[in-house]
């Protein structure tokens, strides 16, 4: 049906004596359904797998070297420093590994990190990352909802509401919960003011993976029996009574829920992965959390290679507070990389081989960085001002190092990125235009990106 | 001494706040030359936006019918206008099962529908909507709307899920609200200024209803240990003025934070004006009643006190020294409030008495020996009259120039904590040594370090209350024991880190007496039982009373960025012309009386609208919390306006609104499809038919415990926990777990945790509180399905309804008849009927047993429950 159809000429007429009157009509017309909306402009990527490192990892120990940092290594900190959460500054702290380069494009990246080391020429390393916030909670809702408070939809509801879901049987937004939801809670997955059907459904990696997936029946069978009396009904009532468009709409949903029931099930049975690549992600190792985040990775593969479009892998309770290091850096870090390290690098290798890393985008980071000077003596503060995090895959450039902190690896000085710039520039990349992906809500279009956002072209392959 | 701030920190604010006086300087300068604030809208535009249709004063419509037939006359004009033809009625099955749900959001019981059904007469349906308006159940449907508007929550969210303590009862004060269809005006009028009315409305048992309103204020979001906790006052203000804004004028008013509104005639100025109400006013734990009601008992407790001291000397006893050690203040201290001076001090609860105490006092009677003591000179003091009585005590408001503060205390159980910017929630790292307890009878010194907050505006409270201050450090634990009490006497500003000196500290001159004499013992006993005539009061989170301080514009929305102080009032554009009043304290009582002056429409227009969007699944305007420019121009826009000088008339009565709507040829309308009509208005702008709509969250909940029988008819009370098993683990996790079926309350009940909320609920739209939500989500998700399908409460639910059927599923027809008529509000037809009966009797084979047997009934009720039928009203 053609949607101006339903513009009464009253109401036109009407809305236009009033000058803004045609932008609520057009929105009421725009914003209903899950539709698949056509991209922008020709996209390089299809979904995003977001590795969601909780806590905020520490650039200086990882992938952002500062020789300045080793020579003042226990020396007073040399340049001004911002108010910390903690207020228990310390002197500096230099980088805990030693840094190597890597590959052909001689990436620096330290020792903590040998297996993503291998793959460095794929890596698209951003060292100028910023965020508006020094608490974990602002922080996390920043970096999901580009707003520091409670309430917006989720990057990846955004991305679905933009895209739809190209899977028939399951949602455009999953969360593969590792088993620690960030400070701020499942809303940092939520769709706000979005459609529901947009919002993160969170998938447990054990267990119930889907809150209610399991029939309660004895048997498949029998569920089929009793919903062919719910149709049965369902649809005498719709031929008794006609006019429930929304009833048909449920009714419909109620089918992509039944057919949840035997898809979740069959995402989540890794019976048909060779045992080499159940390997190569993990899911044999001696350490229990690399095994939980090897899962986690083999599924986000299995579920982008199925048509959703954004997954978020939170990190497993290793037993160090996520990757906040507040204190006891060097344990923590330690177990933490353990834990990631292997798994990541078998996900690029996998999508890689498979042809499907040229149009996925694979994200890596936290809401955050950590002081270049030591809280206390033994951990690192938040530090919002620079950071490090790396894309690969989906139309990022490989093999780069994008951007700059000072010599202290504290604030970011060259082409500095900010969140709003990172979710301007996935979203480019995935065929949207930031500026026109927008939903009415308290009398403002509203956007992902705010009033903010630059496409860093440098980031681009 | 000189300055204790750390420089560092004192430069780096005076460098800032200078940066900012500077930029904020200039930008005014430009502005000033432009005829406003930086990015100011012109006059001329600003009066033409001040001409919006909402803004308009109600107009007059003409009689075109009797008032009972001025909605369908008002409609029928702008359908004849539109060529259109409205649908005819409802059959009256589906137009009672509309009723039910829309005005108490259950289905109505079989035997209702069975009565109606046999004579579904015009008296019979009037005869229902009064019943149902009567009802208790009609106020707690309508209360989960208007808790929706508020942002309703039990929790502050953030990290970690703090509880607001007794958050609860204003829920239940909402409901006893609509129940008693107190009217809207004074209702909103309560929410802002109940505190402050001269004269509270009062329920039977003599508790102040009007100060529980101001509890909607403090529903938003906290974060505990923000770095920078003016930022955070400004958000915090901002959701503040967003939810006022919304839920009673339907404006976008915070829209205007950072620069003028962008398309109504709401100034930056208007903001900030609002913004000076709530920084003037504090976040307290208020009592449901004060001792004026009961002013006898508390006046016998003090005279008491009184005669126990007289019958110690008559005794024999030696009486305490006289006045005791003074502390001598120093260069570089400064007293901020001294009981001395008893008019500068805030009392926001009545346990701290009239006037500061400097007689000797019996501390607990029940304890030998009897323990007399005295502080030295006068002191704000709880423990008096007793324990029953609980007290806040505040300072006013001051900005922080030195870095010590330095208070004067004694006291069991008690608290003395410093509030900065707002922030109530002192937790650590940062906040944690804001707040001490207090536990030593003998006058002491608290000491607290100010150096992180030079320049930012504070005030310090003295608290002797059971509730749990938002700083306590274990969830939902006080320290509070019952011979809690606490007497402050001074606080001091200090260039010291040490408090002063106190030549003789031993002012509590404390006499004992082991072994009294029948008449001492008869004057102890008089005491306890004037102490036990008290009435502990309960409490809520509410507003206090605080300093009246007017805000400086934030220039771009930066509170570094000061801008022109702009007194405190309503908005501009709709206020009274002519002087504003002068205001008293924070002045929200002077706020409360402006949103209601004549000049304003928007409260009726913006209520009324909403009452219409819940009984027809749409306003009248479709935005219905936005009237404002880029809100939705109404197609009936009379039709609004009389309903809404209806209301006015009729006393501000929700019910009589409700009543006028329900009874309109309107609201019976069928909700099928009319082809002709839905060629030229496909969204039923002009309501010529029903709409169908799918039930909320909660509705869907309650309408399976009430076919179920699970319904457990009970209100009020603290809320019902969750099942753990529903949640996911995650920090500040519930304390306790919840049943399964929520003990059978309806979900008004069911605990809302910010970040736990009832996954099933979710899944149905129900809203996440963080902003006014006066349109809810209607999706359409397959967790719905999944839920219906395969949540354990509903086989529970399922499970329960067929064996309360006991009996009745021996005979089939009549059995299915019941479950029908309860699930569906009417019976099965012979289709339908057989249907069944096929699937009990595949059921009887699956299960083997009997198709009379509870398992193949509880398979079918299943069935039903998952039917769309269930979960729409049409």
């Amino acid at each position: 049906m053609n949607p101006a159809a339903g513009i009464s000429r009253r109401s036109l007429l009407r809305a236009a004596a009033n000058g803004f009157g045609l932008l609520p009509v057009a929105h009421l017309l725009a914003q209903d359904d899950g539709r698949t909306r056509v991209p922008h402009h020709p996209p390089r990527a299809k979904a995003v797998i977001f590795l969601y490192m909780d806590g905020g990892p520490s650039p200086q120990d990882l992938f952002d070297y500062k020789p300045r940092l080793v020579a003042d290594d226990g020396k007073p900190f040399a340049a001004k420093k911002e108010p910390t959460q903690f207020r228990d500054d310390g002197n500096t702290l230099g980088p805990r590994w030693p840094f190597r380069r890597h590959g052909q494009s001689g990436q620096w990246i330290s020792d903590l990190l040998p297996n993503l080391a291998s793959v460095a020429d794929e890596l698209c390393v951003i060292r100028s990352m910023t965020a508006n916030f020094s608490e974990h909670t602002n922080a996390n809702y920043f970096l999901h909802t580009g707003h520091g408070l409670q309430g917006r939809p989720s990057f990846g509801a955004w991305i679905g509401y933009g895209l739809g879901s190209a899977a028939a049987d399951l949602p455009a937004f999953v969360v593969l919960n590792g088993g620690l939801i960030p400070p701020g809670g499942i809303d940092n997955f939520h769709s706000g003011f979005l459609p529901a059907h947009t919002q993160g459904s969170v998938f447990r990696t054990r267990g119930d993976v889907v809150g209610n997936i399991g029939p309660r029946e004895r048997s498949s069978t029998w569920q089929q029996r009793k919903l062919d009396l719910v149709r049965a009904l369902d649809a005498h009532a719709q031929a008794r009574d006609p006019g429930g468009d929304a009833i048909e709409a449920a009714i419909a949903n109620q089918e992509l829920a039944f057919a949840m029931q035997s898809a979740v099930p069959e995402l989540t049975s890794l019976a048909g992965e060779s045992p080499a690549l159940r390997a190569l992600y993990g899911l044999d190792h001696e350490y229990e959390h690399t095994r939980t985040f090897g899962r986690q990775c083999l599924l986000a593969r299995r579920l982008v290679e199925r048509g959703v479009r954004f997954v978020e892998l939170t990190c497993p309770n290793t037993g160090h507070d996520r990757w906040d290091q507040h204190s006891n850096l060097v344990a923590g870090l330690q177990d933490n990389c353990r834990t990631i390290d292997q798994p990541i690098t078998a996900l690029l290798l996998d999508l890689k081989a498979r042809g499907m890393l040229e149009d996925t985008i694979v994200l890596w980071g936290g809401e955050f960085g950590r002081t270049p000077f030591a809280q206390g003596t033994t951990g690192r503060d938040h530090n919002p001002f620079g950071f490090t995090m790396w894309a690969a895959g989906g139309g990022f450039r490989p093999g780069t190092s994008f951007g700059t902190t000072d010599e202290f690896g504290y604030k970011a000085e060259q082409d500095p990125v900010s969140v709003h710039d990172l979710h301007a520039t996935v979203l480019h990349l995935l065929g949207i235009d930031h500026e026109r992906l927008t939903f009415r809500f308290g009398g403002r279009d509203i956007r992902l990106t705010d009033v903010y956002g630059t496409i860093h072209k440098g980031l681009l392959a | 001494m000189g300055n204790n701030f750390r420089p560092a920190a004192r430069i780096r604010y005076r460098v800032r706040y200078a940066q900012g006086v500077v930029v904020g300087a200039v930008l005014a300068g430009v502005a000033a030359a432009q005829g406003g604030l930086p990015g100011a809208v012109g006059e001329e535009e600003f009066a033409a936006r001040r001409q919006h249709w909402a803004w308009q004063p109600l107009r007059v419509v003409p009689a075109v019918a009797e008032a009972g037939g001025m909605v369908d006359a008002l409609l029928a004009e702008v359908q004849a206008d539109a060529g259109l033809v409205a649908a005819g009625p409802a059959a009256p099955h589906t137009l009672l099962r509309r009723l039910w749900f829309d005005l108490v959001g259950l289905p109505p019981p079989a035997e209702v529908v069975a009565r109606f059904e046999a004579e579904p007469s015009e008296a019979a349906y009037r005869g229902q909507v009064e019943a149902l308006l009567a009802s208790r159940a009609f106020a707690e449907r309508q209360a989960r709307h208007w808790l929706d508007l508020v942002r309703y929550a039990e929790t502050l969210g953030h990290e970690s899920d703090y509880e607001i303590p007794n958050a609860w009862r204003y829920r239940d004060y909402v409901v006893r609200a609509i129940d008693a269809d107190v009217p809207f005006d004074q209702f909103v009028r309560e929410h802002v200024a109940g505190d402050l009315l001269p004269t509270p409305r009062r329920n039977a048992a003599g508790e102040d209803e009007s100060v529980q309103g101001t509890a909607f204020w403090w529903f938003a979001e906290q974060t505990h240990s923000p770095v920078d906790a003016r930022q955070h006052e400004s958000d915090r203000i901002d959701n503040q003025i967003d939810v006022f804004g919304k839920a009673v004028l339907g404006l976008t008013v915070a829209c205007a934070r950072c620069h003028d509104h962008k398309f109504d005639a709401i100034r930056a100025a208007d903001y900030y004006a609002l913004a000076g109400f709530v920084r003037s006013s504090r976040y307290v734990q208020q009592p449901l009643f004060e001792y004026e009601p009961q002013g006898t008992e508390y006046l016998t407790a003090v005279a008491a006190q009184r005669a126990f001291s007289t019958a110690w000397l008559a005794n024999g006893g030696t009486p305490p020294l006289e006045g005791g050690a003074e502390f001598a203040t120093r260069d570089g201290d400064e007293i901020l409030a001294h009981a001395d001076r008893p008019a500068a001090w805030l009392r926001d609860n009545d346990g701290f008495g009239a006037s500061p105490w400097s007689e000797p006092w019996l501390e607990n009677p029940a304890t030998t020996p009897l323990t007399l003591r005295r502080l030295p000179g006068a002191w704000w003091h709880s423990g008096i009259a007793g324990t029953a009585r609980e007290g806040v005590l505040g300072t006013a408001t001051f900005t922080i120039q030195r870095p010590f503060l330095h208070v004067r205390v004694a006291g069991r159980g008690s608290r003395v904590r410093v509030v900065v910017d707002g922030l109530n929630l002192l937790r650590d790292p940062i906040y944690g040594g804001l707040h001490r307890y207090v536990d030593d009878p003998e006058p002491h010194w608290v000491t607290f370090d100010l150096r992180t907050w030079p320049g930012s505006t504070a005030y310090v409270q003295g608290l002797d209350q059971r509730a749990p201050d938002l700083a306590d450090a274990t969830r939902g634990t006080s320290p509070y024991d019952d011979h809690a009490w606490l007497a402050v006497q001074a606080v001091l500003a200090s260039e010291h880190r040490e408090p002063p000196h106190v030549a003789t500290d031993n002012g509590a001159t404390t006499v004992q007496e082991a072994n009294p004499t029948p008449g001492l013992q008869a004057a102890a006993a008089a005491l306890q039982q004037a102490r036990d005539a008290l009435r502990i009061a309960p409490t809520l989170p509410a507003m206090g009373d605080g300093t009246g301080v007017d805000s400086y514009v934030h220039l771009r929305g930066k509170h570094d960025l000061p801008g022109p102080t702009v007194p405190r009032q309503f908005l501009a554009a709709l206020a009274d012309v002519g002087s504003p009043p002068a205001l008293v304290g924070s002045g929200r009582l002077a706020l409360a009386e402006a949103v209601f002056s004549p000049t304003n429409p928007l409260p009726a227009r913006v209520f009324v609208n909403r009452v219409w969007h819940h009984l027809f699944g749409a306003g009248i305007a479709r935005t219905v919390d936005n009237l404002g420019a880029l809100g939705d121009t109404p197609e009936a826009q009379e039709l609004l306006d009389w309903l809404a000088q209806d209301f006015v008339a009729s006393g501000w009565s929700r019910k009589h609104l409700l009543r006028r709507v329900v009874l309109s040829a309107a609201y019976r309308r069928a909700a099928t499809n009319t082809p002709a009509a839905d060629e030229r208005d496909p969204r039923n702008r002009t309501f010529h038919r029903q709409n169908v709509r799918r039930l909320e969250a909660e509705a869907v909940r309650d309408a399976l415990l009430a076919t179920s029988g699970l319904l457990r008819d009970e209100a009020f009370g603290p809320p019902v926990a969750l099942p753990h098993e529903a949640l996911d683990p995650a920090r500040g996790m519930p304390p306790t777990s919840g049943p399964l079926d929520g003990a059978g309350r309806r979900s008004l009940y069911l605990a809302v945790r910010r970040n736990f909320l009832s996954p099933m609920l979710l899944a149905f739209d129900q809203p996440t509180p963080f902003a006014t939500v006066g349109a809810r989500n209607v999706s359409n998700v397959p967790a719905q399905s999944l839920a219906l399908l395969n949540d354990p409460f509903v086989h529970h639910a399922c499970r329960a309804w067929a064996e309360r059927l006991g009996d009745q599923r021996a005979a089939f027809a009549p059995a299915l008849d019941a479950v029908f008529l309860a699930a569906f509000a009417r019976r099965p037809d012979p289709t339908e009927r057989d249907h069944c009966r096929e699937l009990l009797a595949s059921a009887a084979a699956e299960h083997g047993v009997e198709p009379s047997a509870v398992a193949p009934w509880a398979d079918l009720l299943h069935c039903l429950v998952i039917a769309k039928e269930f979960t729409y009203r049409r």
